[in-house]
């Protein structure tokens, strides 16, 4: 297969636009005449909108169009679209891009104004007078669910937009029989993505030929144009979707906003490109927020430890309307939290709750990491209530290697050897010395622990009918093109989305690989909706590397088969005989009978006659649509050193090891730099992170000296190590490593506090763990 | 009303009018198309929008144009030379050290002003320099290993905990 590069640590070809300030990001998009749009959000938590007036904004110089909530309702065919429904009866309140008589949470869009500039619209916001009635506000659970609690919607009975139960085993025998039942309460903060790029349109919607252009800062371009077709009514072929730099996504560029058909219409009304670009301080009103769940369990063992069954309730803080992708994070927590363990019976019931704050929608880690910190969580509680070591019982109850494929209570599981990996993690943290740095901390006094976590999770979801049947209403394939140019050059389209994650670098190393040609000699193009192939979905759910690098990997592998083909018939020789090596066919033993890339290509495009083959068809180019059987499962452990300061609660890190299976590993730099980044947003989710709201429901929460999210001085160094168990029916063996590192990393810290206030009997049941909650229970410990 | 700035960015001279309220990273974004210049939060708190202002650096977002006149910018734009990137740009392209690359250009004018006055500096004092800037995607490990390989070759200064694998 030529060079090696699948497997090769090989730098970016993202990386010198990068470097040099010559990307383009979405607010560097400044087509001829656009417009720049803002938008007025509600002062209220909860009101109904009396009056709205305009006229003084519209008549303010520079001002080019203003819109309310009843323009805009007028001009859409549908509400805001939930494509992802695992509850099919859930009630679904309708969401319109601008808010039409009532607004529901603090933030929600009102009005939207273009202007010349930014500052200028800005200037007319000012201007818009509304007049608000309010209604009272809830923003938790309780609340939401008192029996005599404020209702958002008056088309429903109650705050509960749907219940979902997964289920598996006899529940009631389990419970019935155990030995040993265990109840804990777990409670999760309002937490976000918060990508550095905030999120961005730039819409020119055609008065005239009614075409819709779109630059847009997303991880799902097909998915955007599918919904703007849905609510602007336009079938897709006029909608073209662009994508600049993206400055990281993190699933909150996945969901479909509001803000993107308000830019069109602004466009539309005011016959100019519109954009539209949230600043810091709206994104934490306007984007969407996530993690906020309540989840009660409890869990039926036997003595010897092994783990017999778990139950209980999970319930989801929704906001006050749906996202794009609904309640599907809450249900994905709850198809998850059996973990790596073999437990037969399963049963969580979920019910999600709308408040009054911004909708809840997609993170990175999507349910897992609450799923892992409660199963992480209920292991270490029961070693410890049995007296048995932690990781004995993870040992005990891992699904162990000869059971794949495995049916947990959703997902079926490929293949995953627990053991090895948790041994892998063991003896980093053994290399690493931190057993005896604890020793001599502790001998000195100080508060210092080690927390372990050990996570799977369901990558690479694509297969369309799992997909379907989950509740989306999307498919989940990828279809990917590879083409070899004349000059032997090779070019690949792919509708996955570049998001600063290595996109390009990751599916030019399995085409390059493929077809025995250099790296620089690929390049790959994406963000394109007329220009390259559908995804399903987008890109996330840990999908790129597994979809897209398997898809590629089939086009390209054909692709090689037609190269030789042709290289055969110039070298008279036949294609058995030939090996592809740097951009180089030639005939095995016989280096020197050999034609170049360069020249099959020109037999494929130009000088056809008596160079092609009489039965190929001239270009050289496949299309590969692939949807998997299966999706892949990617698991690992990680381990944390921390310590705390007993007189103020403050959580040091000092050491963060991650060990870690995702199969065939494309770039290891790459799957390190995913890991290392799911770290920080993990540590940032375990210690920092958490979006306010005050009883009132007014949103506390508003810039990044209040949201705080770790910088270099936060995040520990973090050593991560492989090992390979490639997905046996993935093409290439490739699993998802997207979303890895935050998985379980909030259990492994909590874990970690935990031991290091052991002599305090302290247990961390909450996310973020902020000093003074942790200083609370010191304190509470010290007073035994 | 708009004032006019003079100033020289990236070794040239230039003169553009603005209004008061214009802040510099606006001023060279869009009045000097140096889209290099990221603004990440227009409060200070994220780096992202950090040139090198007479050397020193200073957060774009928080100054006015009007500020700067007279003044010497560089910005990731002026970092490489003729095509060939810059002694820490190459370090920060061997060690993956960016993903999106939207906090890139703070970082490097950041890690350009400590290896100008400190050249040797050990990892917590990388660390801490670099502490002003959110990277939402790295875990900042990356950027950490280039900074101190783009630093002198000579030994860091001893006594760093090490706690790696
Ligand atoms: S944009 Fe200037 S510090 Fe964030
Ligand atoms: S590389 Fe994306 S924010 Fe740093």
């Amino acid at each position: 297969m030529g060079e090696k590069l699948i497997g090769a640590r090989m730098t970016r070809t993202e990386d010198v636009r990068l470097l040099t300030g010559r990307a383009q990001f979405v607010d560097d998009v400044r087509p001829p005449g656009v417009l720049e749009a803002a938008v007025l959000r509600s002062t209220a938590p909860h009101a109904r909108i009396v009056r709205i007036d305009t006229a003084a904004a519209a008549a303010h110089p520079g001002v080019f169009a203003v819109v309310t909530g009843a323009d805009v309702r007028a001009v859409v065919r549908a509400p805001q679209p939930v494509i992802w429904r695992p509850d099919p009866d859930a009630r679904i309140p309708p969401a319109y891009p601008l808010a039409v008589d009532r607004v529901l949470y603090e933030g929600q869009a009102v009005a939207a104004v273009a202007a010349t500039d930014r500052a200028t619209a800005e200037d007319a916001l000012e201007l818009i007078k509304v007049e608000y009635e309010p209604l009272p506000a809830v923003t938790t659970l309780d609340q939401a669910l008192a029996p005599d609690a404020p209702r958002l919607h008056r088309e429903l009975p109650d705050n509960v937009a749907g219940r979902m139960v997964v289920a598996k085993g006899d529940v009631a025998t389990a419970f019935a029989e155990a030995d040993v039942v265990l109840r804990q309460s777990f409670r999760f903060a309002r937490q976000m993505g918060a990508p550095l790029e905030t999120r961005g349109v730039v819409a020119t919607w055609d008065p005239f030929t009614s075409r819709l252009d779109l630059w847009l800062s997303t991880q799902a371009p097909n998915l955007a144009r599918e919904l703007l077709g849905e609510v602007l009514g336009l079938s897709v072929d006029m909608i073209r979707v662009r994508t600049p730099d993206v400055g990281g996504g993190f699933g909150n560029k996945f969901d479909f906003y509001g803000e993107e058909v308000v830019a069109a219409i602004l466009s539309r009304v005011s016959g100019r490109p519109v954009k539209l670009v949230e600043d810091r301080r709206e994104s934490f009103v306007a984007t969407v927020q996530s993690r906020e769940q309540h989840i009660d369990v409890e869990l039926a063992a036997r003595l010897d430890g092994t783990i017999t069954g778990l139950r209980g309730t999970l319930h989801g803080v929704l906001g006050a309307t749906l996202s794009t992708i609904g309640m599907s994070p809450c249900w994905t927590a709850a198809a998850s939290m059996t973990g790596p363990y073999d437990i037969p019976a399963y049963e969580m019931n979920v019910v999600g709750v709308l408040t009054n704050k911004p909708p809840y929608g997609s993170y990175r880690g999507f349910g897992l990491p609450k799923a892992n910190f409660v199963h992480e969580h209920l292991v270490e509680m029961l070693a410890r209530h049995l007296g048995l070591d932690a990781h004995a019982v993870r040992r005990k109850n891992f699904i162990p290697p000869s059971a794949f494929p495995y049916v947990s209570p959703v997902f079926v599981f490929d293949s995953g050897r627990y053991e090895e990996c948790l041994d892998m993690c063991l003896r980093a943290v053994q290399r690493a010395g931190w057993p005896s740095f604890v020793s001599a901390a502790r001998a000195r006094g100080e508060a210092v622990g080690i927390g372990y976590s050990f996570h799977n999770e369901v990558t690479g979801f694509a297969p369309s009918r799992i997909a379907n049947q989950s509740g989306l209403q999307n498919a989940g394939f990828d279809e990917e093109v590879v083409r070899i140019d004349s000059t032997g050059h090779v070019t690949v389209r792919t509708g996955l989305s570049a998001m600063g994650q290595g996109l390009h670098t990751a599916l030019a190393q399995v085409a390059a690989h493929c077809l025995g040609v250099p790296l620089e000699h690929v390049t790959v193009v994406s963000g394109d909706t007329e220009a390259c192939p559908y995804t399903g979905y987008g890109t996330a759910a840990s999908r790129a590397a597994a979809v897209g690098g398997a898809a590629v990997l089939n086009a390209a592998t054909r692709l090689r088969a037609k190269v030789l083909r042709v290289a055969g018939h110039l070298l008279e020789v036949s294609p058995d005989d030939l090996v592809i090596d740097d951009g180089v066919v030639s005939v095995v033993g016989v280096p020197e009978a050999a034609v170049t890339l360069a020249r099959v290509g020109d037999a494929a495009y130009r000088r056809i006659n008596g160079l092609l083959p009489e039965d190929e068809l001239p270009t050289l180019e496949e299309r590969e649509v692939y949807d998997p059987s299966n999706v892949a499962t990617a698991y690992g452990c990680t381990a944390v050193l921390a310590s705390v300061d007993v007189e103020t609660g403050v959580v040091t890190l000092s050491g963060y090891l991650i060990a870690h299976d995702c199969g065939t590993v494309i770039n290891p730099s790459i799957v390190d730099g995913q890991l290392h980044g799911g770290a920080a947003q993990a540590i940032g989710g375990a210690l920092f992170e958490q979006i306010v709201h005050d009883g009132s429901g007014h949103a506390l929460t508003r810039s990044f000296s209040d949201y705080l999210m770790p910088m270099a001085t936060e995040v520990p160094p973090i050593g991560v190590e492989h090992m390979v168990t490639p997905a046996d029916h993935v093409p290439g063996g490739f699993k998802g490593a997207g979303e890895a590192g935050v998985v379980g990393g909030g259990a492994a810290i909590a874990h970690a506090v935990a031991d290091a206030l052991s002599d305090f009997g302290v247990t961390v049941t909450s996310l973020p763990i902020t000093p003074p909650s942790l200083l609370a229970a010191i304190r509470k410990g010290a007073g035994r | 009303m708009k004032l006019t700035v003079t100033c020289t960015v990236n070794g040239r001279e230039v003169r553009a009018d603005c209004e008061p309220r214009r802040t510099l990273a606006d001023f060279l974004r869009h009045d000097l198309g140096l889209t290099g210049v990221h603004v990440g939060c227009e409060q200070g708190a994220c780096g992202s929008c950090t040139v090198l202002l007479d050397g020193a650096t200073a957060r774009s977002c928080c100054l006015l144009a009007v500020q700067v006149d007279g003044a010497t910018v560089t910005t990731v734009e002026g970092l490489a030379d003729n095509g060939v990137l810059g002694p820490l740009q190459e370090a920060f392209r061997s060690h993956h050290a960016l993903q999106c690359g939207f906090c890139t250009p703070g970082m490097l004018a950041t890690a350009t002003e400590l290896l100008r006055d400190n050249p040797r500096p050990t990892e917590a004092q990388i660390r801490t320099a670099l502490s002003g800037h959110l990277c939402r995607c790295t875990g900042y490990q990356h950027i950490v290993d280039a900074v101190k390989a783009a630093a002198d070759p000579g030994e860091p200064e001893a006594g760093e905990e090490q706690h790696r694998s």
